[in-house]
């Protein structure tokens, strides 16, 4: 009878797993054709030939490899969420405002951008010259946690994300609470807020973003080439 | 040709559903689920073992080291309450599905 933890150990050796783990599926698998044999031998089949069927349940060792490998490393789509999403946007929010509430502590006043008379826009330049950094970091730990591209994007322009729901929540109540304000006043206030407080900083952050996720999976894509 | 997804989600029907009845280690695992479906469904190692580990990260089933009488350790699966909760809308699906091709099947034959 051959040594069937030997056998695997060898057919699986390049398993890119802790040493732990990988001794643990050595372990599993070897039991499991050690027992496949011995089944066959008491059904009355000769040595060889028992090997020979035993062996044959695995066609492919290196696919074996890769597919257990893409196994131990799925995650719970919630975990998978939480870490593609969440903590690299939420982080990436908590930066950008700190950043910007300390502008606001040291008195910076923001740039006045004026068209047409009363019509003007205020812009922090400091903080949306920060932006590309702060989504690029979002991206960075989104793609290192594995994400889709979308989902990558996402978790760099979470910041804008929040600012938007915001903004979309504050509209409708300005109806009731605002009730004599006209409402083409209303709307160009809304448009100039959307304008400066997602629009401007979206486009900051997807300039970080945008070429950090394109660095990243060209690297993943010519590191998955080189292992297949 | 069936689908890698329908046969995907075979498996993993046939598994939570023998779990269900108690803990297994791989190879019982594969035996009881060939002998309950008439040899329909077959396990081999190399289509078993991704598949109980993609579960067990799925948190569906647990995996624990025990020694047999024999003296040898063995790796029995278990199903976890998220496995149970899984479980109960993928035989629905499987039903409908089923129903659903039956009825088909009947339509065509007529």
């Amino acid at each position: 009878m051959p040594d069937w933890q030997k056998l695997v150990g060898q057919r699986l050796a390049g398993l890119a797993l802790g040493a732990a783990e990988k001794q643990e599926i050595y372990t599993e698998l070897a039991g499991h054709l050690e027992e496949s044999y011995e089944c066959l031998r008491a059904e009355g089949l000769a040595d060889q030939e028992a090997i020979h069927r035993t062996l044959a349940q695995v066609a492919d060792w290196r696919d074996l490899q890769r597919r257990i490998i893409i196994a131990k490393k799925t995650e719970d789509p919630m975990q998978n969420r939480l870490h593609q999403l969440w903590i690299p946007g939420f982080l990436t929010l908590t930066l950008s405002t700190i950043f910007l509430m300390t502008l606001q502590i040291h008195g910076y006043q923001p740039r006045i951008i004026s068209w047409n008379g009363p019509d003007t826009i205020l812009l922090y330049v400091p903080w949306l010259l920060s932006l590309p950094l702060f989504g690029g970091l979002g991206a960075y730990l989104s793609q290192r946690a594995g994400s889709p591209g979308s989902r990558v994007l996402l978790a760099s322009i979470f910041p804008v994300l929040s600012l938007a729901a915001c903004l979309f929540v504050i509209l409708p109540v300005s109806f009731i609470v605002d009730a004599h304000v006209e409402h083409r006043i209303r709307m160009a206030s809304f448009l100039r807020s959307f304008f400066e407080w997602v629009l401007v900083p979206g486009a900051a952050l997807l300039a970080g973003g945008l070429p950090v996720q394109f660095f990243l999976s060209r690297r993943l894509a010519s590191r998955r080439t080189a292992v297949d | 040709m069936i689908g890698s997804g329908i046969k995907r989600g075979t498996a993993e029907l046939a598994v939570l559903s023998v779990l269900q009845e108690g803990p297994l280690h791989g190879y019982e695992l594969a035996r009881r689920i060939e002998q309950q479906t008439n040899g329909a469904l077959h396990f081999t190692l190399a289509a078993l073992y991704p598949m109980l580990y993609r579960m067990e990260q799925q948190r569906w089933i647990r995996g624990s080291w025990e020694t047999s009488r024999n003296g040898r350790r063995r790796r029995c699966y278990r199903l976890t309450p998220g496995g149970k909760k899984k479980l109960a809308p993928l035989r629905r699906e499987w039903a409908e599905l089923f129903r659903a091709l039956h009825r088909l099947t009947k339509v065509a034959h007529a």
